[in-house]
């Protein structure tokens, strides 16, 4: 098990080496574009000659096609299978089951929801893919982020990891000394207490002591903090920013004067 | 405003934030395995939410849900807003007064899920047109075809689904706080909010037992109102 969970894959790249702020602001920028576009074939445009084409020139294509097919794929298509066959519109009826049935148009709204949620899906999984977490949080902490923020979310990825090794060996221990964990309802519900009590209790234990010792470190400190890193930043990067943001405010006044 | 807000916030608050979202996450995780048929996934956040207050509690749904959804099921990043009132509503509710026994905690397990319908039925409807990927969406589905709205079929089913959650999470983040010991709960900007008033457990168990019911008939009724009409 990874001490830290991201998805991050260090390679030299484009995409590796852009400012993590322009990273997100792409990603965002195309999940407004996806969704508010109001062409058919957006998501699908943006996922085709946007999204693959840049995880291909930041060497993350394998990770990147890995992730689309284990985790995105699965969800996206049981929503589509769900909406094609509940959108109660659409007369031509092309398949019928029971009393459900998936009409031309359930279809074509399934697909372009589906895809639209594709796009959202892919959009930060690229982003995480080429962007370290810390990475961010530092740049985002220079830009006026409190450090709280930080300090939050980057203990937060190392917590969670040791919490789940935690609740793992209380799960193993108290099936050792005869917990019940698989058979009927009640008996299941009635071990949620011995699994849960322990690992929240010990947790909680904990928290005086390392606010203690994050207060000795300068923690509330009001003074601003030198970092051992420094953040490449450009003014090409400005600039491609500010016209992402101009491409969403653009889409947005498409759709609004579109209907 | 800001003052309001800073006073939520002390460095056992920033501490705690982190554990309450690995606590969100890993009861999550452990709910799933024992295969109950509900979330169990703010238990975290009430519990910041009561001792801290409701922008601290607000604060932890927001993160959790979306460190959960870059880390684990990016399926759950739209929701953010649902995590967030949930936690903002459990600190409103704890600073009326309502964390102080069983059957106020029942009250408070009710509004956070009222509160968490309304929000995710917006949600559900423009992102994933009333149809998301949650097993309980086949509620949905069933009142679509007979002839609901899609507004109303979203409400009612979460309206359904959402009490027993929340109240069951409330319940759970209120015996953690009886739990632990007074020092180290004292630490917290508010945690005076979450102390027991004085009475007899006993009988406050059967009057939460009662509240629950009275609240199931309601709901019952809601919902007929609603799908019916």
């Amino acid at each position: 098990m990874s001490d830290r969970l991201s998805f991050h894959v260090q390679r030299d790249s484009f995409l590796h080496r852009l400012n993590p702020l322009t990273k997100l602001t792409l990603a965002f920028a195309l999940v407004v574009v996806a969704f508010v576009l109001p062409f058919y074939w957006t998501p699908i445009f943006v996922l085709f000659a946007v999204i693959v084409p840049l995880s291909v020139s930041g060497k993350i294509f394998r990770e990147f096609s890995w992730a689309a097919l284990r985790l995105i794929l699965p969800a996206v298509g049981f929503l589509f299978v769900m909406q094609a066959l509940f959108q109660p519109i659409g007369e031509q009826v092309v398949f019928k089951f029971y009393f459900l049935d998936a009409t031309t148009e359930s279809v074509a709204y399934a697909f372009r929801n589906a895809a639209r949620i594709f796009v959202m899906i892919s959009a930060f999984t690229l982003f995480l893919l080429s962007t370290h977490p810390s990475e961010l949080m530092s740049d985002l902490t220079r830009r006026g982020l409190p450090s709280q923020f930080s300090y939050v979310v980057i203990s937060t990825l190392q917590i969670i990891p040791q919490m789940q090794a935690k609740a793992n060996a209380i799960i193993a221990a108290q099936r050792s000394r005869g917990l019940d964990t698989e058979s009927s309802f009640l008996k299941r519900a009635g071990a949620l207490g011995p699994l849960v009590g322990p690992l929240v209790f010990g947790s909680l234990v904990e928290v005086e002591e390392r606010a203690i010792a994050i207060e000795a470190r300068g923690f509330t400190s009001k003074r601003a903090k030198t970092s051992l890193y420094e953040i490449a930043d450009s003014k090409f990067e400005s600039v491609l920013r500010w016209s992402l943001v101009a491409l969403v405010v653009l889409s947005i006044g498409l759709n609004l004067w579109h209907s | 405003m800001f003052d309001k807000i800073k006073s939520n916030f002390n460095t056992q608050t920033w501490v705690l934030i982190p554990i309450a979202i690995a606590i969100n996450i890993a009861i999550g995780q452990i709910v799933g395995l024992l295969k109950l048929p509900v979330f169990l996934d703010s238990i975290g956040t009430v519990l910041v939410a009561a001792l801290c207050g409701p922008w601290a509690g607000a604060l932890t749904g927001t993160l959790s849900n979306l460190i959960w959804g870059v880390t684990m099921d990016p399926n759950a990043l739209p929701w953010w807003p649902v995590a967030f009132m949930i936690g903002y509503m459990a600190g409103r509710m704890a600073e009326w007064g309502f964390f102080k026994s069983w059957w106020k905690i029942v009250v408070t397990g009710f509004v956070i899920a009222i509160t968490a319908a309304i929000v995710s039925t917006p949600i559900s409807v423009y992102l994933y047109g009333g149809i998301t990927s949650s097993g309980s969406s086949f509620i949905t589905a069933y009142l679509m075809q007979t002839g609901t709205d899609m507004v109303a079929a979203v409400f009612s089913t979460n309206f359904l689904v959402e009490p027993v959650d929340k109240i069951i999470t409330a319940m759970l983040a209120f015996s953690i706080i009886l739990g632990l010991p007074k020092r180290i709960v004292g630490g917290y900007p508010k945690s005076e909010q979450a102390q027991v008033e004085g009475g007899n457990t006993q009988q406050q168990l059967y009057i939460a037992v009662g509240v629950i019911v009275v609240l199931i008939l309601l709901a019952i009724f809601v919902i007929s109102k609603i799908t019916g009409g």
